[in-house]
């Protein structure tokens, strides 16, 4: 299990940069491990997991057809301002017409969002990476112009964010945790999305049109028409992503609602080999790396920008360790 | 300071980082992590700088952690021909880590910072004067380097063999160019350029140390890139141009004019780069001016 | 066209026994060639006859397996293109070796060792302006390649060349891509050449070139030098019958079949090939019930094009294909599919059978959207599952599993799998691109007989090869292709191979 290895050994590269700033390495390991062993921990791993593994789950299409999807952050973004947009709209409807308009709004935008670059790369040929990455940030910026703005909180002391969401547009979650409802949406994403690339038809041209462009309009495959679609149901997960965290977690949108979920996704994606289902436990995984995050904030007095340290590590141990396997192979081939 | 002066400065970071990572891509490697490299080379300057008062081994310092890093990137996208954009952005995150991890205990000191001297003569002109001659050392060698660079890439042999590499690498292979080589060089000239800007930031552009120093330039770099179409010299306008953008939301919000105004202008940059790609693949089909050709695309001998 | 005779002089180059094997192949098998000084030597052939090989092995491409080569006297090991440069040979490839966005200049410049850094030298630009202007060679050396017609292109080619001091100037079909006003202009600087003490190899398959520029010629045939022939003693018709060889061979029986009403019929179709010209020009063509057609010719006549077009994988430009009457001309590939098109494309490994998926999932991969292996949304896979191993047992394809991926299978079996898919849909017309290009004899044999198979039951298809011994076994009808245009059609039962040489070689017309 190649990307367990990688895994482990991105983790324990970090002790060198531990002691560079003063922290015994196994205080700092600890910490991790007792994460998982807690149930306050592992809860709370869950409920940061929740976005992530929405996101990463979207994820999987696109990458599986060679469709370089750097944009889930600013996909999750739109979501977040749609479903904050129906809040605003509806205030006073029933909980599960609230939701359920939530839920539709952040899916429906945060698919559009995604659909831009697919139109632009199967029309007319534009660099996909490009595209994706630069809209992430016209959609951060088109939150920030709203919650510093139009629907900012006027009791808020002149903080980003909006009035906190009333109860009826808040997701119900598991008493004594902070796990939400979107956890139960992130599994059910999972299992469809795994069905639909292993069983159906379109998980079949994904395939093909991963291979190579010709091979997919040899077997009759509209491209076009898949990129859009694999792109809108990406865009919209990432967008689901978005309204979970805005209504399950942080009960109103702010500036900065999500630090960089979109691009851990990207990470989360790659690690699962695009696999739907191992998506989920490399998603608590990456969850509870957050929460360590946390408590090496407090306890270890480490920049939060610790989880980042290890994501990166197990990230660059992961690609140096496939290309050993590529090579593996090429070797028996010889 | 006036607003052009300030331009200037802002436009700086962007300047040195894309004609960086202008010479990585014409090479034919993409390189995501810019803003990584970037925030690292502030760090480090920033770092250096306090402990040892020299601005100039900060600088130094700055560029060899930029360089080091790319490294990381040149290895695994040339060597291994892994997935380049996979790669790049597994070290823009590192490098945003790290320079949060390391740079904890620094949050809200200052350092030692690059010193601005004024040309005699030239700085006494009206206007122009305190805009472009009243300022730091970097500036004057980032615009100087943006020529010299222009020159290099083409019109000498140098120059003409990192092109090549980028657009045919088979080519170029069968005509005897060392294409890995090359590709080694223009990527870790680009890391050495990143951590350059990362430190101006950092010495000159900030007055001290916060978290989050590079805030996403270094991805605007890569929009530039494009916008500048790989070349030095409209590098020149494209960071002036955004620098422009930076430096106008500033004043505006310093002045008051709504909060609402910075949000749109500062989309601009990237918006004009998704317009400038859509014009560019366009065209590009017919005129072959623009997007190297064998760029992101690992080169293997034989393929 | 009227030549100038250059006089006989010494022994340039002696290549002896040369010997080139790739996997399956001896692409040059002992072949003896010799190149005197300000000779114009025409080297002829059909494809797969060695020519190219033979000379990328003087010029340092290949490694020969076998064989000696002299260079003035001198015995040599041209171990790469540096090395054949640094002897004073030059090669003009058929596909050019130009980087696009750069200048004319820059192309000459690239590669060499001076000038070593600012490349705007009075030197350099005063020598490439010397060689332009003394052979004729007009080019703006500030125009980017992109910029460049063909015939301009070939030039810079040329220049390059020349601006490293080729001597001995090798041109591979070099006048695939030009107009016949540009190719009148080439063979006036080859003669140039050739008066002027340098040496001229051009390969081709064109016969009126060959006899009108050539001093001496030299016929290869299926990797041998069949023979070498002076230029009083050069006749088309001998010339023809030595390139495509009188031995054939009619191994297989077919059953005279009636053929019914026309399946596809082809009308005045225009087709643009990679470069912007067009690569099939006005073709029609008609193909009925239990009717194979077999299209003869030299490779890069327009062939792949016109079977890309009626595949639905290229463009048409103008002209109508109709299929049992309906027109499906820019029909989406999937609805060429359900009417009943099967193809078999030239690139079996990228397009036809992608690697990554296993053998069962190439199987149905034109089919996977028909009853009963998709229900409209899932896939069946039991259903895929069994006509996997129904396929693999009744075409005997040999596979470790059904589940394997596609890469683990032998190139014979790779075609066998692509033969089965395509078949097994029952289709009313089949394309086959070089079905049997690459494949060992007993795969080859095996290919010719399903195809003759879906003929007997009354599919119409149409095959494209360049082994006319191929063609003239399978087919009931034979069309010649040559310039994008067919040049001859009749039944194969009055083939006369001489012609058909003439006519693969331009020189003739059988409307």
């Amino acid at each position: 299990m190649v990307p367990v290895v990688s895994l482990v050994m991105g983790f324990l590269s970090a002790a060198p940069l531990f002691l560079a700033v003063g922290v015994n390495p196994i205080l700092a390991y600890q910490e991790v491990l007792g994460i998982f062993a807690t149930t306050d921990g592992l809860t709370e791993s869950l409920t940061r997991s929740i976005p992530l593994l929405l996101a990463s789950v979207g994820l999987c299409l696109p990458f599986k057809m060679n469709f370089w999807n750097i944009g889930a952050e600013g996909q999750l973004f739109m979501g977040a301002f749609a479903a904050t947009g129906m809040v605003f709209l509806f205030p006073d409807s029933p909980t599960i017409v609230l939701l359920g308009s939530m839920m539709i709004a952040g899916f429906v935008f945060g698919g559009l969002w995604g659909l831009i670059p697919a139109y632009l790369k199967a029309r007319l040929e534009t660099n996909e990476v490009l595209t994706t990455l630069m809209l992430n940030f016209v959609a951060i910026l088109w939150v920030d112009y709203l919650v510093y703005g139009p629907w900012r909180d006027p009791a808020g002391f002149k903080f980003p964010l909006t009035p906190m969401f009333p109860p009826n547009a808040r997701l119900p979650w598991i008493p004594g945790t902070r796990i939400h409802a979107g956890l139960i949406m992130g599994l059910a994403c999972a299992v469809l999305v795994y069905v639909f690339m292993a069983r159906s038809k379109w998980g079949y041209e994904l395939k093909v049109s991963g291979e190579s462009r010709l091979a997919a309009k040899y077997a009759g495959i509209d491209y076009l028409r898949l990129t859009m679609i694999v792109m809108f149901i990406s865009g919209g997960l990432a967008g689901l992503a978005g309204m979970g965290l805005v209504s399950g977690i942080v009960f109103r949108l702010r500036h900065g609602i999500s630090p960089g979920y979109g691009f851990s996704a990207i990470i989360i994606a790659w690690l699962a080999r695009l696999n739907p289902l191992a998506v989920v436990p490399v998603s608590i995984l990456f969850g509870g790396l957050l929460v360590a995050g946390d408590a090496f904030q407090i306890k270890l007095g480490l920049a939060f920008a610790t989880s980042q340290v290890f994501q990166a590590l197990i990230l660059l141990f992961v690609v140096g360790a496939d290309i050993f396997t590529r090579y593996r192979v090429t070797l028996t081939w010889k | 300071m006036s607003l052009l002066a300030h331009t200037v400065q802002a436009g700086t970071p962007f300047l040195l980082g894309t004609i960086g990572e202008i010479y990585a891509e014409r090479s034919g490697v993409l390189n995501l992590g810019v803003e990584g490299m970037m925030a690292m080379g502030a760090l480090t300057a920033f770092m250096t700088s306090f402990y040892t008062g020299s601005v100039g081994l900060a600088i130094l310092a700055a560029m060899i952690v930029g360089l080091v890093l790319s490294s990381i990137h040149a290895f695994l996208s040339i060597t291994m021909r892994a997935n380049q954009i996979v790669s790049g952005l597994a070290i823009s995150i590192l490098g945003l880590g790290l320079s949060g991890f390391l740079g904890k205990p620094m949050i809200g000191m200052t350092a030692p910072r690059l010193p601005s001297f004024s040309v005699p003569v030239l700085a006494d002109m009206p206007v122009i004067g305190p805009i472009l001659f009243s300022q730091d050392a970097l500036l004057y060698a980032s615009i100087l380097l943006a020529v010299v660079l222009w020159f290099v890439l083409f019109k000498t042999r140098p120059g003409l063999n990192a092109r090549s590499v980028g657009e045919n690498p088979a080519m170029a292979d069968s005509l005897g160019l060392n294409v890995y080589l090359i590709r080694y060089v223009c990527v870790l000239f680009g890391g050495a350029m990143s951590g350059l800007a990362g430190a101006y930031l950092s010495l000159l552009y900030t007055p001290l140390w916060i978290e989050g120093m590079s805030a996403g330039r270094g991805w605007i770099v890569i929009a530039l890139t494009i916008f500048a179409v790989w070349n030095p010299l409209r590098a020149l306008l494209g960071a002036y141009l955004f620098g422009g953008v930076y430096a106008l939301q500033f004043r505006l919000q310093a002045i008051g004019i709504g909060a609402e105004t910075p949000q749109f202008l500062l989309m601009l940059p990237y918006l004009t780069t998704i317009c400038a790609l859509v014009l560019i693949s366009a065209e590009s089909v017919k005129r072959r001016i623009g997007v190297p050709a064998a760029l992101a695309l690992p080169y293997v001998r034989g393929e | 066209m009227d030549f100038v005779i250059p006089q006989r002089k010494e022994t340039l180059v002696q290549m002896k026994g040369i010997v080139k094997k790739f996997p399956g192949v001896v692409a040059n098998n002992h072949v003896d060639f010799e190149l005197k000084a300000g000779e114009v030597h025409g080297l002829l052939g059909e494809n797969g006859a060695g020519k190219t090989t033979l000379m990328n092995v003087l010029y340092g491409i290949f490694r020969p397996d076998g064989g000696e080569i002299y260079i003035r006297g001198e015995k040599v090991s041209v171990g790469s293109p540096r090395e054949a440069i640094n002897l004073g040979i030059g090669m003009v490839h058929q596909h050019f070796k130009l980087v696009e966005p750069h200048t004319v200049f820059e192309n000459i410049l690239l590669g060499l060792k001076e000038p070593v850094f600012i490349l705007d030298v009075k030197e350099a630009a005063s020598r490439i302006s010397e060689i332009s202007k003394r052979y004729e060679l007009a080019v703006d050396p500030k125009a980017r390649i992109w910029q460049l017609s063909m015939g301009e292109r070939q030039r810079v080619e040329i220049l390059k060349a020349l601006y490293r001091g080729a001597t001995i100037l090798i041109l591979d079909e070099p006048t695939s891509v030009l107009t016949p006003p540009e190719t009148k202009e080439l063979f006036r600087f080859i003669t140039q050449m050739a008066t002027e003490g340098r040496s001229v190899v051009f390969i081709t398959h064109k016969l009126d070139e060959v006899m009108a520029a050539s001093d001496r010629v030299t016929v290869l045939r299926a990797g041998r030098n069949v023979d070498t022939v002076d230029r009083q003693q050069l006749d088309k018709m001998k010339l023809a019958s030595m390139m495509v060889g009188r031995e054939v061979l009619f191994t297989l029986h077919k059953n005279p079949i009636m053929a019914g009403e026309p399946i596809l019929e082809v009308d005045n179709l225009t087709v643009m090939g990679d470069k912007g010209l067009p690569a099939v020009k006005n073709l029609s063509l008609s193909i009925r019930k239990a009717e194979l057609v077999g299209i003869a010719g030299i490779a890069g006549n327009g062939q792949r094009e016109l079977t890309e077009a009626i595949a639905g994988m290229r463009r048409i430009a103008s002209g109508q294909v109709r299929l049992c009457g309906r027109e499906i001309t820019h029909k989406p590939i999937a609805r060429r599919i359900r009417e009943g098109v099967a193809y078999i494309p030239e690139d079996r490994v990228g397009v036809a059978a992608p690697q990554g998926l296993t053998v069962a999932q190439d199987l149905v991969l034109r089919r996977y959207r028909e009853k009963p292996f998709s229900n409209g949304i899932f896939l069946e896979q039991q259903e895929i599952d069994s006509n996997a191993e129904k396929l693999i047992k009744e075409f005997n394809i040999a596979v470790t599993a059904k589940s394997a991926p596609a890469r683990t299978l032998s190139g014979g079996n790779l075609q066998k799998l692509i033969l089965a898919r395509e078949l097994s849909g029952n289709p009313k017309l089949m394309i086959a691109a070089y079905p049997t290009r690459g494949l060992d004899v007993g795969a080859t044999e095996y290919v010719r007989s399903l195809l003759l198979k879906q003929r007997d039951a009354g599919g119409a298809l149409l095959v494209v090869s360049e082994d006319l011994e191929e063609i003239l076994s399978l087919s009931d009808r034979i069309a010649v292709m040559y310039g994008g245009e067919i040049v001859g059609t009749f039944p194969a039962s009055e083939a006369n191979v001489e012609e058909i040489g003439l006519m693969m070689g331009g020189s003739l017309r059988k409307p």
